[in-house]
């Protein structure tokens, strides 16, 4: 089972490899040293005649330095690289030639939505759009003219508490278009690991990727006073 | 301009300000004034409205003794006040101590499950149904019900409200119980008994100074001398005390929000409270704990360093400091009266601004606007003493690596605070004489904000852990008994690091919908970061290698510092992917980053300078069994706190947030097991802040009845060795009315270095003020 998305999971282990590489190189060095180079008890070897006031003797080595300069550079280059087409999967722009989710669906039009796994991206041949607005302490969605098979908002009981129920369908994309009433918000579609701000006066948008048939929460992620943590609401994607 | 006609200008101004001030509009009020948590003390606050018995409040459903467990249907109602006009009749706030509420209609929404209130439909109403399930405690519960009348038809001449109050208790079958402690009190009492240890230590230390003198006569004096010493030493000993005694509350706060959230949907503290108290938590430590913990090491140890008889500046220093306690009582003020900042530490517009935020915000503000002149007076003295008070014979690439790490944050924060002043002052002058930087509806901008605050929050981050570095490196190689590896790449990277701080920033605001190429940039620059940081790890590895490294307490502190900041340092770089920031972003997985980067490293960095300078600063040894216990109990309950939260993040838990949703038949969200990390957390949490205490007590004990310290304990190399332990005032040389006489002179190892400076050191050089001998020699 997948952490996240295909598209997290795929960056998650590239850089949980990298890390498990670089730290186990940074501890298996630094546990050597800090066992092989103890000084016996007792025993004060001044290695390098360190004397009070005077600078002590230069101690380096050019070719080290430039080589763990170089190489952590060399992995950065390689890190950013793989990080640069999901950052462009995220964030393509809509109606572009070259995206990956075509244009706004027609009516009746499926989005089919599909991972690439050769490309490493999600790809659609078109998609909806919703809008979501958020407010001091909810959500309101808003489907506009969509069947509501694609999309349908109501009420939910969670945990004995009216929230907001938007219902998705499965393996379409979704691109939302945002708002916020007064201060700062930003909804979090936890099981599609994307959130994006969103600031009154202004349209944010995000690219919601519902792949999996699924019942999960949306939780507001930039503080917002009181009832902050209590704003909530329900998210399901349907067959 | 005469001094007498500047004087009597600088007054008129001041009157005139202090005029403007009183008649400009001020913090709003709450009905029943400040006070307590605002619905259950302060009355109905919808409006400004006042109240009046002729609204009679009724709650109808409830048993005179309730069955465990049992639901009962409820009523909410009132009768009188304004007549109604057909729209916006009323509202009402129903809060228990127990149970919890279920809502049946879309009339009433609930806050918490034990506090409810109506929705904007049934603000037409005034009667409310609901449900109120009792708890399974059995003990006797407490309701309290505001109702709110209103005749809200305003264009026909109404608008009137009047509001009352209900209290009413419900028998359980065993009775009253144990009254919950308002944690504002539970705060305030730590507070006060933090107060007076504090001061029964200083107390203590004075009869140890003067056994035979412990009277008013010879205590007033004393005393009056810490507070008006302009002494380098005494006013970082200053620092030091304050920036423990902060550390103390800052962490009695971070017990009260990790007792909130050992389990979900607890109410220990309501979601009002606990946003002030992870708000001040930051801001506590940031500014009033770390950064007076590196300025006490910095006072104490940069004039020593570098052989310099006090600071450039000394009562610009004592200025420095004194500004600190006061802008801490502007920025604790709202708690007490229970409208402490509830903004975050980082205060994002617009809510800063806005009417939900906090009265105390103000102060709060107030209070950080000193903090920033606190640091700009800061920089100025460090900067000049450094560049002019060197020691005959110390170039700039013979500085000491502590000093430098000192040079480099001080640069950062002179550079990066004044953008952090102006939004403050911005939001001071929105929240006070209503301007309109950030208010949307007027055409400000909330975004303003968080450039300004993130051009400083992120250099800021690295100005509190660079002077860690510098201790790190000071501190291995005196234990490996090596001089540094790398001395001159050291000094590089932490310049380097100085200078990627500034075009960083941007990674704070992935998810703020900043234009996705400007996000790529930033991406790149961020993992740039790990560069220069890097090389300082790899260093200090080698100069380790070859060394004999002796095992003090503050060498486990710098070895332990090197495990949890590279841990810090590899979880940083999941940031800046931006597909997985746009998950990780505003989870603890961020919080448990860094916590490992700014406890693991500065915090870890500067209690290992506490075990390594405290024998210069006090004369006294301390007690290495002690220290070793100290950094084993911590160490462990440290890790027990942090590292958990990396996989909380990763599966949903965001902060910030009151509580926390448990995977449910309905909805996915956290897995069970998160319940049982978060008490786990909470646990290693206290142990962590109780642990803490065995180094104070160490410190405490090793005052009295340590060792005396030899001059150079350790066998390190740079001046503040060579002084007495602890050091005479002036801390070097004598100064006969005219000139500074027998101040030390550095001898270096490698002459031929010394006297051809790299390119580097030339440019910098010329930036910076001519050495001269004249200069130099003081």
């Amino acid at each position: 089972m997948g952490l996240i998305t295909p598209l997290y999971d795929m960056l998650w282990k590239e850089y949980l490899i990298w890390s498990l590489l670089v730290g186990g190189f940074t501890f298996g060095w630094l546990y050597h040293h800090t066992f092989f180079y103890r000084s016996e008890e007792g025993i004060d070897n001044n290695v390098d005649n360190l004397e009070v006031g005077v600078f002590p003797v230069h101690y380096e080595n050019l070719k080290l330095e430039v080589a763990w300069t170089i190489l952590p550079f060399f992995l950065i280059v390689y890190l950013a690289y793989i990080s640069w087409e999901p950052l462009d999967n995220i964030w393509s722009a809509a109606n572009a030639e070259d995206g990956y989710f075509g244009d706004e669906c027609l009516a009746g039009e499926a989005s089919n939505l599909y991972w690439d796994d050769s490309d490493g991206v999600y790809k659609a041949d078109c998609y909806h759009v919703i809008g979501i607005t958020g407010f001091q302490w909810s959500w309101e969605f808003d489907c506009y003219n969509l069947e509501e098979d694609v999309c349908a908002h109501g009420v939910v009981n969670i945990e004995g508490n009216d929230k907001p129920h938007l219902m998705l369908k499965a393996n379409s994309a979704y691109l939302t278009r945002m708002t916020s009433t007064d201060v700062t918000h930003a909804p979090w579609f936890v099981s599609h690991g994307v959130k994006e701000d969103i600031h009154a006066g202004k349209i944010s948008s995000q690219w919601v990727l519902a792949d999996d048939v699924e019942d999960f929460l949306l939780i507001c992620t930039e503080y917002c006073g009181d009832n902050h943590a209590y704003m909530i609401a329900g998210i399901s994607i349907h067959a | 301009m005469e001094r007498k006609a500047l004087i009597t200008r600088s007054m008129v101004a001041m009157i005139l300000l202090s005029i403007a001030m009183v008649f400009s509009p001020a913090v709003n009020s709450l009905p029943g004034g400040i006070g307590g948590d605002t619905i259950q003390s302060a009355g109905c606050n919808c409006h400004n409205s006042f109240p009046s018995s002729d609204v009679i409040a009724s709650l109808e459903g409830l048993p005179e003794e309730y069955n465990v467990s049992e639901t009962y249907p409820i009523v909410v109602s009132f009768t009188g006040g304004p007549p109604e006009a057909g729209v916006n009749a009323g509202g009402f706030n129903l809060w228990s101590s127990g149970g919890e509420f279920s809502v049946i209609d879309a009339t009433v929404q609930a806050r918490s499950p034990g506090e409810v209130t109506h929705t904007e439909v049934g603000n037409d109403y005034r009667e409310w149904s609901l449900e109120w399930t009792a708890p399974s405690h059995g003990r006797d519960v407490d309701f309290i019900l505001h109702v709110n009348s209103v005749n809200g038809d305003d264009g026909n001449g109404g608008g009137l409200d009047e509001w009352n109050r209900l209290d009413l208790t419900v028998a359980g079958s065993l009775g009253p119980g144990l009254e919950q402690a308002d944690p504002y009190k539970v705060l305030g009492t730590l507070i006060i008994i933090s107060v007076i240890l504090l001061a029964a230590t200083i107390l203590y230390g004075f009869y140890r100074v003067n056994p035979d003198n412990f009277d008013w006569e010879h205590l007033a004096p004393w005393i009056v001398d810490w507070l008006t010493s302009t002494d380098h030493k005494k006013v970082g000993t200053l620092y030091f005390v304050a920036s423990l005694f902060f550390l103390g509350i800052g962490g009695i706060m971070a017990m009260m929000i990790r007792i909130q959230l050992a389990a979900p949907g607890l109410n220990f503290i309501s979601q009002d409270q606990y946003n002030q108290f992870f708000t001040l938590h930051g801001t506590t430590m940031i500014f009033l704990a770390a950064m007076p913990m590196i300025n006490g090491f910095a006072n104490w140890i940069v004039p020593l360093q570098i052989g310099a008889p006090d600071l450039a500046l000394p009562r610009i220093n004592a200025l420095s400091f004194w500004l600190q306690p006061f802008a801490a009582l502007l920025i604790f003020t709202g708690v007490f009266t229970g409208q402490g900042a509830d903004t975050g530490w980082t205060g994002y517009a617009p809510y800063v601004v806005s009417e939900g935020a906090h009265t105390g915000v103000t102060m709060w503000v107030a209070g950080q606007i000193m903090l920033v002149a606190s640091s700009t007076l800061t920089g100025i003295n460090f900067l000049t003493t450094m560049a002019v008070m060197r020691a005959e014979g110390m170039g700039w690439m013979q500085m000491p690596l502590f000093t430098w790490s000192i040079l480099v944050a001080n640069l950062m924060l002179f550079l990066s605070i004044p953008a952090f002043g102006v939004g403050l002052i911005q939001v001071y002058l929105d929240r006070t004489v209503s301007t309109a930087f950030y208010d949307i509806g007027a055409g400000g901008d909330p975004l303003l904000w968080s450039h300004l605050f993130w051009y400083f929050g992120h250099p800021e981050v690295y100005v509190v852990i660079v002077p860690a570095f510098g201790v790190i490196s000071e501190v291995l190689a005196t234990s490996a008994r090596r001089s540094v590896f790398g001395y001159r790449s050291m000094v590089y990277a932490m310049a380097g690091i100085g200078i990627v701080s500034f075009i960083v920033y941007g990674h704070h605001m992935f998810t703020s919908g900043m234009s996705p190429s400007l996000r790529f940039v930033t991406m790149l620059t961020t993992m740039l970061v790990a560069v220069p940081t890097g090389i300082k790890i790899f260093n200090w590895l080698k100069t380790m290698h070859g060394g004999s490294l002796v095992y003090r307490t503050h060498t486990l502190w710098a070895l332990g510092f090197l495990v949890t900041f590279t841990l810090g340092g590899i979880s940083g770089m999941f940031f800046p992917s931006m597909a997985m920031d746009v998950h990780l972003h505003e989870t603890y997985f961020v919080v448990a980053h860094f916590h490992y980067v700014l406890v693991g490293g500065t915090v870890f960095g500067f209690f290992s300078a506490i075990y390594y300078w405290y024998p210069k600063m006090t004369g006294r040894m301390m007690d290495e069994r002690l220290g070793t216990l100290h950094f084993l109990t911590a160490f462990v309950s440290y890790n027990g706190i942090f590292w958990p939260m990396h996989r909380l993040g990763v599966v949903g838990m965001a902060r910030r947030q009151h509580t926390y949703f448990i995977t449910t038949e309905d909805f996915n969200h956290l897995p069970e097991w998160a319940a049982d990390w978060n008490l786990f957390i909470s646990v290693s949490a206290f142990l962590f802040f109780f642990s803490n205490f065995i180094m104070i007590a160490n410190m405490l004990i090793s005052l009295v009845r340590g060792q005396k310290a030899p001059a150079d304990p350790w066998g390190g190399w740079s001046f503040e060795w060579m002084t007495s332990s602890p050091p005479p005032t002036p801390s070097f040389g004598r100064f006969d009315g005219e000139k500074w006489h027998d101040l030390p002179v550095l001898r270096d190892a490698n002459e031929h270095i010394a006297n051809e400076p790299g390119a580097f050191a030339s440019w910098f050089n010329r930036l910076m003020v001519p050495e001269n001998e004249e200069e130099v020699g003081h």
